[in-house]
């Protein structure tokens, strides 16, 4: 899924705003519409995947700075997941 | 401490006699004192006299020096009076004393002998007017906002989507909890790293900062809670101190304040990139931050499928007005090339577009699925399984009780057997019975010559005739 063109979420969003705005300006060849709209899709899945795929993590950052997992007292803490 | 006031206010003692100034007691009797004795006299009876007064004045060049110190002049219509306050005691003082500012003093009253001059020792002070804490806040907020740490210019947009929170509170607190609570239910994914800090008491400014500076360099944390819940106004002090501002002025990533209740308003919120009522809100506002990235990716989307729905119209439409011309007539296989083209990219896209609502469709349902069966299946997943607990101990409770009917019977079976004269008969015994077979013969004597009897063996009978007594 991921692509090395597409970076990170910000860039992935300007892109995909970016290609819809030159898309509704309507002036492209069928090609390149189509081209764009494919790029297009890609780039919305791409997201939603990204968005999706992260796990819940709570960490504590100690003193010392190390992270560790939060006390089961607080991870626990979410029944209504 | 009235005591010393009135004396304080009492008339000045009597001068000397005046005798004493027109004519001078003669050389031999004179007491001739040196300045130093006479300061050190003075500063006797003075420091001794003026332990612990409370005096109120206005302030005027007051300055801390280089070693820490306070000097200051505190002065009235009609008097001035010069003071000090030591370092020790001056880290005490949560307002700055500034010239102009009527306080009430608090010390004791020692003479400066190089000078001859006599001041107060500052142990304590208090503003007059505003309460030392009000007075501490609204100078801080000036302070800062003259920084310009307050401007709107210096507020950093919340990251569009929120990858890794970082949390500033105690751990022990409602707030932490009130705060996961939300993200729990709302952003089920969210990697949040929390880092515990003291929130009130001595030194917890200083311990919010450190935990504020710690924080934001764990790689990847892209915007900063810093909170705790609802107190006294001693209770949220720290976030109204210097220390807390500085670091939340100075952080890599944007941070939100979420301070107590609705109502208190605290310096750190001023400087804070965005100010949240409550802990709670201010994870509803990374939660909705993200909620809306969402949405504008789906926007985006559909303006894509709309986009491109139109161009496939326009170009459409446009082919089949050409295809009609008469002048087009002679390029009917390019024009029909052109037309499947078209009529296969139409068919391409609104199979993607199908495809997509479709799954759009699905999820809907198995979410709606999951909703129906959340409680319900839950609930019949219980009933379920207690019903086969009970069906199991019953099974169990019904084989044990078959089981030692069983034994009982197998043992009784066994008593009984061994009763049997029968099985006495198996081992060679025969009973002899009188004739009716009504009873067993015991005794020769019990027949007659003559008689008949029966002997019963292991397996069938005999009628036999008793030949002879013995």
């Amino acid at each position: 899924m991921s692509e090395p063109s597409i970076k990170d979420f910000e860039t992935a969003l300007a892109e995909l705003d970016a290609l819809v705005k030159k898309l509704e300006e309507g002036e492209l060849s069928l090609e390149q519409s189509l081209a764009l709209y494919e790029r297009g899709v890609q780039l919305s899945r791409f997201c939603h995947a990204r968005l999706e795929e992260a796990e819940r993590r709570i960490e504590v950052l100690t003193e010392r700075g190390d992270l560790k997992a939060a006390p089961s007292s607080l991870a626990g803490d979410d029944q209504d997941r | 401490m009235r005591d010393i006031a009135r004396r304080a206010q009492a008339p000045p003692p009597e001068p000397a006699s005046p005798v004493d100034l027109e004519a001078p007691p003669p050389p031999a009797r004179r007491r001739v004192l040196s300045v130093g004795d006479l300061t050190a006299a003075i500063r006797d009876q003075l420091e001794s006299e003026f332990v612990n007064v409370w005096v109120e004045g206005e302030l005027s060049n007051a300055k801390v020096w280089n070693n820490g110190h306070l000097y200051f002049t505190l002065k009235d219509e009609r008097a001035a009076l010069k003071g000090i306050m030591f370092r020790t005691q001056l880290r005490y003082l949560r307002f700055k004393p500034t010239d102009g500012l009527r306080v009430i003093a608090r010390g004791r009253i020692t003479i400066y002998d190089p000078k001859g001059e006599y001041q107060i020792t500052c142990e304590h002070m208090e503003p007059q007017g505003l309460g030392e804490l009000q007075l501490a806040y609204e100078q801080l907020k000036k302070t800062l906002q003259a920084e310009g740490l307050f401007d709107e210019s210096r507020k950093r947009a919340l990251p569009a989507f929120p990858r890794k929170i970082g949390i500033v509170t105690s751990l022990d607190g409602a707030a932490i909890r009130d705060m996961l609570k939300v993200l729990g239910r709302r952003y089920r994914n969210a990697h949040i790293v929390i880092r515990s800090t003291r929130v009130q008491g001595d030194g917890s400014a200083a311990d919010i900062a450190q935990a504020i500076r710690a924080i934001q360099r764990v790689p990847g944390v892209d915007v900063l809670i810093v909170g705790r819940g609802g107190g006294s106004i001693e209770d949220l002090w720290a976030f109204n101190e210097e220390p807390v501002a500085r670091a939340i002025a100075t952080c890599t990533v944007p941070v939100i304040s979420a301070v107590g209740h609705e109502t208190d308003v605290t310096i750190a919120d001023f400087v804070a990139d965005r100010r949240a009522p409550t802990p709670s809100a201010a994870a509803e506002i990374v939660v909705s931050s993200r909620d809306e990235f969402c949405q504008r990716i789906d926007r985006l989307h559909d303006r894509l499928d709309a986009a491109m729905w139109d161009i496939v119209q326009t170009l459409s439409r446009r082919v089949h007005m050409l295809g009609s011309r008469p002048a087009f007539a002679g390029f009917p296989t390019r024009l029909a090339l052109r037309d499947r083209d078209v009529t296969e990219l139409t068919h391409r896209l609104t199979m993607q577009m199908r495809a997509r609502l479709g799954a759009r469709e699905r999820q809907t349902l198995a979410l709606r699925r999951q909703l129906d069966q959340f409680d319900l299946g839950r609930r019949l997943a219980t009933i379920h399984t207690r019903l086969a607990t009970a069906d199991a101990r019953l099974a169990t409770a019904v084989h044990r009780g078959r089981d030692r009917a069983e034994a009982r019977l197998r043992e009784r079976a066994a008593r009984l057997e061994s009763l049997s004269p029968l099985a006495v008969l198996g081992r060679g015994y025969a009973v002899a019975w009188n004739a009716d077979r009504t009873r067993a013969l015991r005794a020769a004597s019990d027949v007659n010559p003559g008689d008949r009897i029966r002997v019963t063996l292991a397996d069938g009978e005999l009628d036999c005739d008793v030949r002879k007594n013995r």
